[in-house]
């Protein structure tokens, strides 16, 4: 019997556990999208590609699984790109699927031909060009394991036309040819775990800064264990909360530029850091040069590129986050740190008491109020700007995968699809979005495909009629010379909410009660919008170019 | 940061796209590629790449660590700074009159080139050597009147 190449496709993404797909047609896709009518997998219609690759990313950082996106050739690709970007700079595991002209076009300028392997060559992990339609299961396998082995990301698999209209026939298709790679030694694993076993255990004043890798290898029980087996206080960068319970006692918060005070004076102080699953981003570390001067510095990472990638480690050691904490745990000694971690409740008491709602002001309040009134297990995404710090800062995460954001990219925008995708994952979930209103309008058309399918996620619109983040660096770092900033408040975000069948409701942020009451109440999507002054900015925040020592705590500073 | 010439010899699939990979690591950083030489191997699946960057060692390890994680690439090294194993061939057109004819034979006969073509009024000249060597050979022919070049690279083992 022969199949067509969309045919072996769709059994192959079956058969590596594709339950969903995420896409947009077009011509050169159309022989998928007439396999999907009656296949085993779910294809969800969005209004936009780029929101198909972060629903596919939502999707993936929600359930741990492959997030499967799809676009035609030309313009259905390049929209892709940004949500690519996303992935990969988080090492989310995507497959983007992209239609392709036929095999003897390329290379012609063909309509809508675009070379978006070429394009997505800096933002991808590996991308195949399916010439041969005997190639096609192999290459999808191929696709598969790569994007979730090692470091994950985003696989891209480009699919000429004529590939997927043509047949196979069984018994012909080709296996994967590949040469084994060399592999270099890296050195003795186990003496360098021992030294920093003995290192941590020496430590006077050990800190453990969490990154989004121990999460992607699934270690966060293991993190727990270290971290009370050896009474060490940990801080998290962005990527990393969640990792561990927030309300453990350990907790210091996330650091960086939009850290907390308290986890950036204490990594300051420390004497030995050990960075598990963290690149040392320059978010994370602000200033490089004057980061945890006084520390020696340990880094476990599956990813060689990510040990002494930004900062000089003493003590690296590359290798799987799960089975190197597995061993390490049994070398770690429990003292009473007393000192140290008395020294850090102080300086918690001084810097709690500066720092109400966190630094957030009344969104802070907020967002701890939604939280009391969802489920435990609800997840919250944010978008990006003041409300991703808000969020980040005031979200409590207990379970690892239940606060999703766009940390290395940023990309606003990311909120209403990625909670689409979250909530399609774990349809179980309650799934919250926070955006700003820019960021709302960046991916507003989505509102249509949540009524389409009746996907019961919340949105949260703080609406403070700019792009406030932008605003609070203007208003401190530019003389509040403002420019470019203000969006105004001249569409009706309730009203457009309903029109796309949406149940809707605005509120003060100061007085918010009655919409979290009927948000949560509500059994179908809902979208809240709440008013915010646009001076209610976070703080600390740290200038840009100074060390995360140099924080500033309002206007006067 | 003290800034070298550094030459990384990789072994990579054989593959359309995997040069442009190979390039995009080196640019992303900044860095020029100062030559770049490929060729099969006895494995037609397989391709031997040199390539010779300027850059401070710390970057250009980090360099090296990149490519090893491309997937087409199976083996990444750096050439130490010996230089048995590396040599580099040149192609040069030099311009023959009247009053250089003799300094230019001479020059041949001295530095061992070989001459593919000679037309009365220039010659194409062929050698290998070291980069250093061949240097000194570009110096003495260009004050001879050179009217073009083309040098293929480092080879190395
Ligand atoms: C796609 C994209 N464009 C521009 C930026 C730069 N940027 C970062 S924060 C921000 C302001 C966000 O404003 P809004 O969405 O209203 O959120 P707020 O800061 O007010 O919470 C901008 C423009 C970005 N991160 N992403």
């Amino acid at each position: 019997m022969k199949k067509s190449g969309a045919e072996i496709l769709l059994e192959a993404l079956s058969d590596s556990g594709v339950d969903t797909i995420f896409g947009y047609p077009g011509a050169n896709t159309l022989p998928i999208h007439d396999g999907l009518r009656s296949g085993p997998i779910r294809h969800y219609l969005m209004r936009h590609e780029q929101a198909a690759a972060h629903a596919a990313d939502g999707y993936a950082r929600a359930t741990g699984k492959v997030g499967v996106c799809l676009a035609t050739s030309g313009p259905g690709a390049t929209n892709l790109v940004t949500g690519i970007a996303t992935a990969y700079m988080d090492s989310s595991p995507i497959i983007a699927l992209t239609g392709q002209v036929t095999t003897t076009l390329l290379g012609s300028d063909a309509f809508q031909e675009t070379d978006i392997i070429g394009i997505t060559l800096p933002i991808t992990k590996h991308s195949f060009l399916v010439r041969d339609v005997r190639d096609m299961k192999s290459t999808i396998q191929e696709a598969f394991k790569l994007t979730t082995c090692s470091r994950p990301g985003p696989v891209l698999v480009d699919l000429p036309r004529n590939v997927l209209a043509s047949s196979c026939p069984a018994g012909e298709e080709r296996t994967y040819q590949s040469t084994p790679k060399v592999s270099n030694g890296i050195g003795d694993k186990d003496d360098q775990l021992h030294k920093i076993a003995r290192a941590l255990n020496q430590a006077e004043r050990p800190v453990i800064i969490i990154g989004g890798g121990v999460k992607l290898s699934n270690a966060c029980r293991e993190i727990t264990d270290l971290i009370e087996k050896g009474r060490i206080p940990f801080v998290n960068t962005m990527m990393g909360v969640g990792s561990v319970h927030a309300a453990n006692g350990y907790n210091l918060g996330f650091i960086g530029t939009h850290g907390f005070e308290l986890s950036n004076r204490v990594v300051h102080q420390a004497d030995f850091i050990l960075a598990i699953g963290t690149r040392f981003s320059d978010r994370s570390t602000s200033n490089v040069d004057a980061f945890a001067p006084l520390a020696t510095i340990a880094q476990i990472d599956i990813d060689p590129t990510s040990v002494g990638k930004n900062i000089k480690t003493d003590l690296p050691l590359i290798g799987d986050i799960r089975k190197t904490l597995k061993k390490l745990i049994p070398l770690v000694e429990t003292p009473d740190r007393i000192e140290w971690l008395s020294r850090i409740k102080k300086e918690q008491e001084t810097t709690e008491k500066r720092n109400c709602y966190k630094g957030c002001g009344e969104p802070g309040r907020f967002i701890g109020m939604v939280q009391e009134a969802m489920p435990e297990e609800t997840t919250a995404v944010t978008d990006v700007g003041l409300n991703q710090i808000w969020a980040v800062r005031s979200w409590l995460p207990k379970t690892p995968r239940s606060l999703l954001t766009s940390g290395g990219m940023g990309t606003m925008g990311f909120s209403v699809p990625a909670a689409i995708g979250a909530k399609i994952g774990v349809p179980e979930r309650e799934v919250v979005a926070f955006s700003g209103d820019g960021g709302f309008f960046m991916n507003i058309q989505e509102l249509a495909t949540i009524s389409y399918y009746n996907i019961p996620v919340k949105i949260i619109v703080f609406n403070n009629s700019h792009l406030g983040m932008i605003r609070q660096i203007q208003d401190l770092f530019y003389d509040s010379r403002l420019s470019s900033c203000e969006l105004g408040n001249h569409a009706d975000i309730v009203a457009i909410a309903k029109g796309f069948g949406l149940q809707a409701e605005r509120v003060a942020v100061e007085k918010p009660e009655e919409g979290i009451d009927k948000m949560a109440a509500s059994k179908g999507p809902f979208l809240l919008e709440v008013m915010v002054d646009p001076e209610n900015y976070v703080y600390p925040i740290i200038p840009p170019g100074r060390s995360n020592m140099e924080m500033i705590f309002g206007r006067s500073d | 940061m003290e800034v070298k010439r550094h030459t990384i010899k990789l072994v990579v699939n054989n593959k359309p796209d995997v040069l442009a990979r190979i390039a995009g690591v080196f640019s992303a950083r900044g860095f020029n590629i100062e030559s770049i030489s490929a060729n099969v191997t006895m494995d037609p699946n397989v391709t031997k790449i040199r390539i010779v960057t300027m850059g401070d060692t710390s970057t250009v390890t980090k360099i090296q660590n990149q490519l090893k994680k491309l997937v087409d690439v199976l083996s990444v090294s750096h050439v130490r700074e010996s230089k048995q194993g590396q040599r580099e061939m040149i192609l040069m057109q030099v311009k023959l009159t009247d009053k250089n004819r003799n300094d230019v034979m001479k020059a041949i006969d001295e530095l061992q080139c070989k001459i593919v073509t000679r037309k009365s009024d220039y010659c194409i000249l062929e050698a290998t050597g070291s980069e250093e060597e061949l240097e000194i050979l570009v110096q003495r022919f260009d004050s001879l009147g050179i009217e073009d070049l083309s040098r293929s690279g480092v080879v190395a083992l």
